[in-house]
C-alpha cells in the first residue's frame, strides 16, 4: 500500500516537473496551453518524407493556429517519384485536420555548398493552383527557389511564383 | 594406374643398366595447342644475392650505367636518368598516311596521384582525377604480319592491327634479370619497371625510342581509363553487392550480415550461374570510359580527367587509351602518331579546357539579365 | 553521496579530457604564437638568410597542410594544388581566421536578384584540405537558425570578410545548433572590429547555454569546454555512457597522433615553398589597405 501511494506521489512530483519545465519552455518555443500542448521527444526529420513533421513559415490563419496549438502539419505525400522531399518540391499535408498542399522551402537536411541549410523544415501553404494561403512568409528563403519554382510553373502549368512574391528576405 | 607404374618400375629395374625409355607420357595430354604469354612476360627482379662486389667495382657498375643511359635526372616530376641517346625527333615517324577515324593510336601508361576539384565557368565544381604519365618510351613496334598473339585480344579484324610495346620508369638495370633487360636491347631505351602493350593500326606505328608525353592527348577530348581496381580480400555481400542485411534485432538471430535466400526450388532448383554471393572483391582490371580531360600540365605531365572514380588506388597504375565510346571520338584530327616535344618550344605550362576556369583567372560573377 | 559522485565524474572528465586530434585544432596556437616570436628575432639576429616560416602559418593556413593518410599522398599533386591555391590567393584575400571568429561572404549567386548574395555568421567548422578547404557559417536571422557552406578556393566567392577575429574554447562549435539561438545572433551590418597589429588572436571564453534535450549529438561525450549547463540536463545514465565511451588512452598513443598529422618536418619544407609568396600577398595587402585608409580624407575633401 505504502509502496503504491509512494508510485503515486513520485509521478505526481514527475508530473509536475514536467509541467514546469515545460512552461518554462514555453518561453522558447511557441507553445500554447499546457493541457492541450503535445510534446514531441523527438527532434525534427531530417528527410522529408511521410509523416515529417513540418513548420509553416507563412501568415495564413490555419498555418498559425496549427503551429500555436502545437500540432504541426506531417507530410503525407511528396509530389515527386522519390518520394523524398527536396527543396521546391510540393507536397501534401495533413493539417489540423484537413489536407493542404504546400510548398518546401527550407530543409534541415544537408544541402549544396553555398545553399543554407535550416534549422527546422519550412513549409508555406498554397492552394491548388499555386497561390499561397498567407501574406508573407517571416522566414528568409533561399535565393535557388527561384530558379526552381521558375521551371516548376513552366513544366507544371500551375503559378509557383506568387510564393515567391510574398517572401520577405532571401539568402 | 598404380599398376601401371608399378609395371613401369618393375620394367626400369629389370633393364637395369641398359638405356631403355618407357614413354610415361600420354599423347592428348601435351600436345593441345598452348597458350603461350607473349615474350615480354619475363621474370623481372633478380634473385638479390649478396654477392661479394667490392665497393670499387659496384662504383664501376654505376659508372657504365651512367655512360650508356645518363645520368639520374628529375624529369618532368619523375625520377629517371637522362636517356640523351633516345631523342630522336628529327627522325619522321614510320608512315605519313593521313589521319582517320578509325585509326588506333597508341596509349600511355600513367599513375594515379589523387584528385582535387576544379570550377567550370559557370561557377560549377567538377571532380577531376590526376593522371601522371610516367616517363613513357615506346620499346618494340610489331607490325600486322609478325603480331600474331596467342591470347587473342577482344579487338576486330585483328589482323589488320600491329603492337606498340611501351615501357615506363626507367629503372636500374643491374637489379633485373638479363632476359628482362634483352628485350630493351634493341631499342637503346633503359630498362623499365612497367611494360603495356597497345594495338595501334600501322599509321600510328612509332619509332623504339619515343618519349611519350601527356601531349599526345588534348585538352577537352575524352579518354578511357583502365586500372586495376582496390582490392578488398574476400568480403560479404553486404560490402561487396551493396546488400541491406537483416536487421540487428527482433528476434533475429546470426543472420545480421548474411545473403538470405539465394534461389527458388523446383524446376529451378539450384544456385544459378551470376548470383550475388560473397567473394574477393576488388583487384579486378575495369576500364572507365568517356572522361573528359579537362587540363593538362606539360610541366609535370600531369592531365585532370573527369570524376573520381578512376579505377585502381592513388599512386597506383593506370592506362590511357583513346576512347572507344563512337560519339565521343575526336572530331579534329589528334597529333598522329604522337606529339614530339621539341625541347626549345615556349609551350605554357597549362592547358585548360575553355570552360574550366583558371585560377589564375579573375573571380567568377553572373551578369544580370 | 549522489553529489560525490558527481564531482568525482566531473574531475575524471576533466582529467582525460583529451583533445581530439584535428588538424584544424586551435588550441596549441597562443603557445604556438608564444613560442614563435622569440624564435624569430633569434633568427634575424643571426646570419641565417634562408627564409624561416613562422610557427603560426600552420594555424593561419592550415589548408596548406595536406591530408596526413599516407595512401592518398603524392608530393606531385600535392605541389600543383599548392601552386592552384596560391594563384587563387592572388586574385582574392582569404584571411586568416578561426572557428568561432565572424565572417561574412559575399558569393557570386546565378539565382540572387542582384547576382550577389552576402551572409553573416560565426564559422563554427573548418574542415579538409588543399582545394577542398571549407568552412560553415552559422546565423539566426528572423528566429530561424541558417547555415551555409563555402569552400575557401571556390572561384565563385568575391569577398571573405573577417567581422571579428577570435577563437573559442572548442575546435568545432556544432553545439551552437542546440544553443539556444541569441548564442548565434550576428548582426547583418555588423561592422568590422579590428584588432592591434601583432596581438595575439582573443578567445572568447563565453560559455553557451544549451536547450533541453533532445540534442542533435550526445554533447555530454565530447568534453566540450565553451557549454555551460550541460550537467543540468544529463542523467546517470548519460553519464554512464560517456564514462564509458571516453578513450583516456588516446593521448598516450603516439602512432595514432603520428598518423593523425604531417611531421613537423615536412610542415616546414611545405610552408618554406609557399612562405614567401604567401609573405608578399600579406605585405601587399597590408599596404593596399594603408593606402586605402589614406586615400579616404583626400575624397571628403
Amino acid at each position: 500500500m505504502a509502496q503504491i501511494l509512494l508510485r503515486n506521489f513520485a509521478r505526481a512530483g514527475n508530473a509536475a516537473l514536467l509541467t514546469k519545465s515545460s512552461n518554462s519552455s514555453s518561453i522558447l518555443a511557441t507553445s500554447a496551453e499546457p493541457g492541450n500542448c503535445q510534446l514531441h521527444t523527438t527532434p525534427a526529420c531530417c528527410e522529408i518524407r511521410k509523416l515529417a513533421r513540418l513548420r509553416v513559415v507563412d501568415n495564413s490563419d490555419l498555418g498559425k493556429r496549427a503551429m500555436a496549438e502545437g500540432r504541426p502539419p506531417r507530410c503525407i505525400h511528396v509530389y515527386n517519384k522519390r518520394g523524398i522531399g527536396l527543396i521546391g518540391d510540393k507536397v501534401l499535408v495533413a493539417i489540423k485536420g484537413q489536407m493542404k498542399k504546400g510548398i518546401l522551402v527550407g530543409l534541415k537536411q544537408k544541402q549544396r555548398m553555398k545553399q543554407p541549410q535550416f534549422d527546422s523544415n519550412n513549409l508555406v501553404l498554397i492552394d491548388d493552383n499555386g497561390s499561397p494561403l498567407g501574406t508573407r512568409i517571416h522566414v528568409p528563403i533561399p535565393t535557388v527557389l527561384r530558379t526552381i519554382l521558375k521551371e516548376k510553373t513552366l513544366a507544371k502549368g500551375a503559378d509557383y511564383t506568387k510564393v515567391l512574391a510574398i517572401a520577405s528576405r532571401y539568402v | 594406374m598404380l599398376r601401371t607404374v608399378l609395371s613401369d618400375l618393375a620394367r626400369l629395374r629389370l633393364s637395369g643398366g641398359a638405356c631403355s625409355v618407357t614413354q610415361v607420357r600420354e599423347k592428348g595430354h601435351l600436345s593441345r595447342p598452348r597458350l603461350r604469354n607473349p615474350y615480354w612476360f619475363i621474370r623481372q627482379q633478380r634473385l638479390q644475392t649478396d654477392d661479394q662486389v667490392t665497393g670499387e667495382n659496384r662504383s664501376f657498375i654505376k659508372e657504365v650505367i651512367h655512360d650508356t643511359y645518363g645520368t639520374p635526372a628529375l624529369i618532368k616530376g619523375v625520377q629517371t636518368y637522362e636517356q640523351k641517346q633516345l631523342i630522336k625527333t628529327d627522325e619522321a615517324p614510320i608512315s605519313t598516311e593521313p589521319w582517320t577515324p578509325n585509326v588506333r593510336r597508341c596509349g600511355l601508361i600513367a599513375r594515379k596521384i589523387g584528385q582535387y576539384p576544379l570550377w567550370l565557368k559557370n561557377g560549377e565544381r567538377i571532380r577531376t582525377t590526376l593522371l601522371q604519365v610516367v616517363d613513357n618510351h615506346v620499346i618494340k613496334y610489331i607490325p600486322p604480319e609478325e603480331y600474331k598473339p596467342t591470347h587473342q585480344p577482344n579487338v576486330k579484324n585483328l589482323n589488320r592491327y600491329g603492337c606498340v610495346l611501351v615501357g615506363a620508369e626507367s629503372t636500374n638495370p643491374a637489379l633485373l634479370t638479363k632476359e628482362y633487360c634483352g628485350i630493351f636491347r634493341d631499342s637503346g631505351v633503359m630498362p623499365t619497371k612497367n611494360l603495356a602493350r597497345f594495338i595501334v593500326s600501322p599509321q600510328a606505328a612509332l619509332r623504339p625510342g619515343t618519349p611519350l608525353n601527356v601531349g599526345h592527348f588534348r585538352v577537352g577530348e575524352f579518354v578511357d581509363v583502365r586500372g586495376k581496381t582496390v582490392y578488398h580480400g574476400f568480403q560479404g555481400v553486404v560490402k561487396r553487392h551493396g546488400f541491406k542485411g537483416m536487421p540487428a534485432s527482433h528476434g533475429v538471430t546470426k543472420t545480421h550480415r548474411r545473403p538470405g535466400n539465394i534461389g527458388g526450388g523446383g524446376e529451378k532448383g539450384r544456385v544459378w550461374p551470376g548470383t550475388k554471393l560473397p567473394g574477393h572483391m576488388g583487384n579486378r582490371w575495369r576500364i572507365s570510359k568517356g572522361l573528359r580531360i579537362w587540363r593538362i600540365n606539360t610541366k609535370y605531365n600531369v592531365m585532370w580527367v573527369q570524376g573520381s572514380a578512376v579505377p585502381g588506388s592513388t599512386n597506383g597504375l593506370v592506362y590511357i587509351y583513346d576512347t572507344i565510346l563512337p560519339l565521343r571520338k575526336p572530331q579534329e584530327a589528334p597529333p598522329l602518331p604522337t606529339l614530339y616535344e621539341q625541347p626549345e618550344d615556349e609551350a605554357p605550362d597549362d592547358i585548360w579546357y575553355e570552360q574550366v576556369h583558371n585560377f589564375k583567372d579573375e573571380t567568377i560573377s553572373f551578369k544580370p539579365e | 553521496m549522489n553529489i560525490n559522485v558527481r564531482i568525482l565524474t566531473k574531475s575524471v572528465a576533466q582529467q582525460y579530457a583529451f583533445k581530439r586530434i584535428v588538424t584544424f585544432s586551435t588550441k596549441p596556437t597562443q603557445q604556438a604564437a608564444a613560442a614563435a616570436v622569440p624564435q624569430q628575432q633569434e633568427v634575424t639576429g643571426s646570419t641565417v638568410r634562408r627564409p624561416i616560416v613562422p610557427a603560426h602559418y600552420r594555424f593561419v593556413y592550415p589548408e596548406f597542410l595536406p591530408d596526413p593518410k599516407v595512401e592518398w599522398r603524392n608530393t606531385i599533386r600535392e605541389k600543383l594544388e599548392r601552386l592552384d591555391m596560391l594563384d587563387r590567393r592572388r586574385q582574392i584575400e582569404l584571411p586568416e581566421f578561426y572557428v568561432g571568429s565572424i565572417l561574412a561572404v559575399t558569393s557570386s549567386d546565378p539565382h540572387a536578384a542582384g547576382k550577389t548574395s552576402r551572409f553573416v555568421g560565426i564559422c563554427i567548422h573548418r574542415e579538409r584540405c588543399g582545394l577542398r578547404a571549407r568552412f560553415i557559417l552559422r546565423n539566426v536571422i528572423d528566429h530561424q537558425g541558417i547555415e551555409v557552406v563555402y569552400e575557401l578556393y571556390d572561384p565563385t566567392i568575391q569577398k571573405v570578410e573577417v567581422l571579428r577575429l577570435e577563437k573559442r574554447l572548442d575546435d568545432s562549435l556544432f553545439y551552437l545548433r542546440d544553443a539556444l539561438p541569441e548564442y548565434s545572433t550576428f548582426d547583418e551590418n555588423m561592422e568590422v572590429e579590428s584588432l592591434e597589429e601583432g596581438a595575439p588572436v582573443p578567445v572568447n571564453d563565453i560559455k553557451v547555454v544549451l536547450r533541453p534535450r533532445p540534442w542533435l549529438e550526445r554533447w555530454e561525450r565530447q568534453n566540450l569546454l565553451g557549454v555551460a549547463n550541460i550537467e543540468q540536463y544529463i542523467k546517470d545514465k548519460h553519464r554512464k555512457s560517456s564514462e564509458k565511451a571516453q578513450k583516456p588512452w588516446e593521448k598516450y598513443d603516439l602512432m595514432k597522433q603520428y598518423r593523425a598529422t604531417i611531421p613537423e618536418e615536412e610542415q616546414k619544407e611545405i610552408f618554406a615553398e609557399v612562405h614567401t609568396e604567401l609573405h608578399t600577398l600579406e605585405l601587399q595587402r597590408k599596404r593596399n589597405k594603408r593606402k586605402r585608409t589614406f586615400v579616404k580624407p583626400k575624397h571628403l575633401a
